[in-house]
């Protein structure tokens, strides 16, 4: 791995230092629907183990937009380029997006007729051909630092939804990425349970991995964003640190939505 | 008369439970009765189940059943017109088949997907040596031998799994290591199979069975040849055919939809008709084209076509976001197809896939109108035997029951499969 991951036991460290190698950049993304303009011109640089929320009412195109970043949708105009290397629709790109970029999706997606175990070795036994045992071992160690490897013979359908998430991330980390994006990864669970998952996303970001995460917990923007985005009908209003962007937004629209989500919240 | 509480109670409840229920009840067992008596009485109460001929059976007993023409036809009826002193090859052919796929009811047994792809692919080949019979040429005979090694190294493992010692092929891991460290494991398995197929080749080299010609294969024996390979290869083919009308490429999606489409607006009895008719048109005259394979072909697509269109509502119900989380850990199409999708669409479809075999074994029927003596047309010939002439009902009563046996068992086996795959979700 070129990543050096020295500053992952000391995260008060991790902003100071110098934001040098660049994750993700997009440039000009256009998309469209037949008619409709989901996401126009959108350009956007990520460092590496930069955390970044976004935020919009729905039908902005954040869903959309993320999506893109690996692949799961196509767009017609822009570019997309992971540590360096443009993707495009190929084989080399798909292995690169393999390589280096999770996901986590707002209904956990796991796949309903493996266990839970099964569900994290089928990534690494298959496509990073790693000896079944070891594998096993590796998803055991990351399904207990999800806190729920007593649950690894369990079907996803046995479980909770909180747990089902904490599953989704562990599967995700299987794959060893260095960029994870989540697509509303709590909005499909009750309260008691958003805390479990955030806490296993916070643990993440403290241990410097790369986070595009689109989230309404302003909560969690607080504490661990580097930049909150916020995107209204296909585009970036408003970018800047948690402070500027959710306390005092330019824009009306944001603090219009700030209010509606906050007020929603309490 | 004994009877437990509980049954009193059961009946009490469910049958007698009120003056409505009572009443229908008793007309309902009425109807069976007077509908059922009959039928009982002619097929087994006034039934002549020894006679030599139908004037002898009317004469014993004018209105029951004459299952001694059954009896006597028992052997064709089930062998067709197979040369009496070569049967044991039948036989022996379907017992293999049956010991091939025992360990997959096996609970210590691992890799039953294995099992049962060697059975799929190697099988035929052995089965068909047996049956056929003469010189098949060397390659035949060599998968053939392939396909008995197999078995013996099957169950020699499956005696040492159950012994709780190493299995054959593992006693060669530490000799492979040296030369190729990976899947040594494999390469084991495989290196035993080969010494143990060389082996077989070698004790069969002078091994040789009559000729029999497929123009007298017939009977049951002939609808479960025919029946079972359409059923073995209507899901292939209906998996392939689905995957392709959904495919992206525009050439494979349109040539799955004009097979599937056509296929199926078309009655099986033509399809049957066309491949014997069709069939050589297509092929160079110097090839000899055998009709039991041109039907073999038929059945095959025409049951694929329609697996096609079950194996497709299946994929169907698949949630987008299985795909997506597929994608999203980098599985690429056919990793996703062959570890997330089909097992999820093909389990959620268990009903309707053995509700098509069961069509399939039925329909196998059909291949009697063009000529070949399957169960069917054997049960239609008793009655134009001169013994036993003009005798049909016994005859279709006997075949009936047999494919009621038959179409049960797998209805069962479903239920059971169905039953066994849901456990614990």
């Amino acid at each position: 791995m070129i990543l050096n991951r020295e500053s992952v036991d000391r995260p008060s460290e991790k902003k100071g230092i110098a934001k040098a190698r660049t994750a993700i950049e997009i440039t000009g993304l256009n998309k469209w629907f037949g008619e409709l303009h989901v996401l126009k011109d959108v350009s956007l640089s990520v460092s590496e183990k930069e955390i970044i929320v976004i935020c919009g009412p729905s039908g902005s195109g954040k869903s959309t937009f993320i999506r893109c970043i690996n692949h799961l949708e196509n767009y017609q105009e822009g570019t997309v380029s992971i540590f360096g290397e443009k993707l495009e629709s190929n084989k080399k790109s798909a292995v690169l997006i393999r390589n280096n970029v999770g996901m986590l999706f707002q209904n956990f997606n796991l796949f309903p007729h493996l266990t839970i175990l099964q569900n994290c070795t089928l990534g690494p036994i298959w496509l990073r051909k790693i000896p079944e045992s070891e594998s096993i071992k590796q998803s055991m160690a990351l399904l207990d630092r999800v806190g729920i490897a007593a649950l690894a013979s369990k079907y996803p359908g046995q479980i909770s939804g909180g747990q089902q998430q904490r599953v989704a991330i562990a599967r995700s980390l299987a794959m060893e990425p260095r960029i994870m994006l989540f697509d509303e990864p709590t909005s499909a669970l009750d309260p008691e349970m958003i805390k479990e998952v955030l806490d296993v996303m916070i643990d993440l970001a403290e241990s410097g991995m790369t986070m595009m995460c689109v989230t309404h917990e302003m909560q969690f923007a607080h504490q661990v964003a580097d930049r909150v985005i916020f995107m209204a009908d296909g585009e970036i209003v408003e970018i800047g640190p948690p402070d500027q962007v959710l306390k005092n937004p330019k824009w009306d629209r944001t603090s219009q939505f700030l209010q509606h989500v906050l007020s929603h919240k309490s | 008369m004994v009877i437990t509480h509980g049954f009193t109670g059961w009946l009490k409840k469910h049958l007698f439970g009120g003056f409505w229920n009572t009443l229908l009840t008793i007309a309902v067992f009425t109807l069976l009765y007077l509908l059922l008596k009959p039928f009982l009485e002619w097929s087994l109460v006034k039934a002549v189940w020894t006679a030599s001929s139908r004037r002898e059976c009317l004469s014993i007993s004018p209105d029951g059943a004459c299952w001694a023409a059954v009896i006597r036809w028992s052997n064709n009826l089930i062998y067709g017109r197979y040369p009496d002193p070569l049967q044991w090859r039948i036989n022996l052919g379907i017992g293999i088949g049956i010991i091939w796929l025992l360990p997959l009811a096996l609970k210590k047994i691992k890799h039953k997907i294995v099992i049962g792809l060697m059975a799929v692919v190697f099988y035929p080949f052995l089965a068909s040596y047996l049956f056929l019979g003469g010189d098949r040429g060397r390659l035949h005979y060599v998968i053939a031998s392939v396909a008995l090694a197999y078995l013996f190294m099957l169950y020699m493992n499956i005696i040492l799994i159950y012994l709780g010692k190493k299995q054959t092929g593992q006693y060669f891991e530490s000799l492979i290591e040296r030369f190729v460290p990976r899947r040594a494991d494999l390469l084991g398995h495989l290196t035993f199979l080969l010494i143990l197929s060389v082996l077989i080749a070698f004790i069969f080299r002078d091994f040789s069975l009559q000729d029999v010609s497929t123009d007298v294969w017939g009977g049951l024996f002939l609808t479960i040849i025919i029946s079972g390979f359409s059923i073995v290869m209507a899901l292939p083919i209906g998996i392939l055919l689905a995957l392709g009308r959904r495919s992206q490429m525009p050439v494979v999606r349109w040539f799955s939809i004009a097979t599937i489409e056509l296929v199926r607006s078309v009655p099986m009895i033509t399809v049957l008709f066309m491949s014997v008719t069709m069939m050589p048109l297509f092929f160079p005259n110097t090839m000899d084209l055998n009709k039991l394979a041109q039907v073999i072909i038929a059945v095959c697509i025409f049951a694929g076509a329609y697996m096609a269109e079950t194996v497709r509502g299946g994929l169907q119900a698949i949630p987008k976001g299985q795909f997506d989380a597929a994608k999203s850990i980098g599985l690429g199409y056919w990793y996703t197809m062959a570890f997330i999708i089909l097992p999820q669409a093909l389990r959620a479809m268990i009903p309707n896939i053995v509700t098509s075999f069961i069509s399939l074994f039925k329909d196998t029927t059909l291949v009697s109108i063009i000529g070949l003596f399957d169960l069917m047309l054997m049960a239609r010939n008793i009655s134009i035997d001169k013994n036993w002439f003009g005798l049909h009902t016994e005859p279709l009563v006997a075949i009936s029951v047999l494919f009621f046996i038959f179409c049960y068992t797998m209805s069962q086996y479903s239920q059971r499969l169905e039953r066994h795959l849901t456990k614990g979700r």
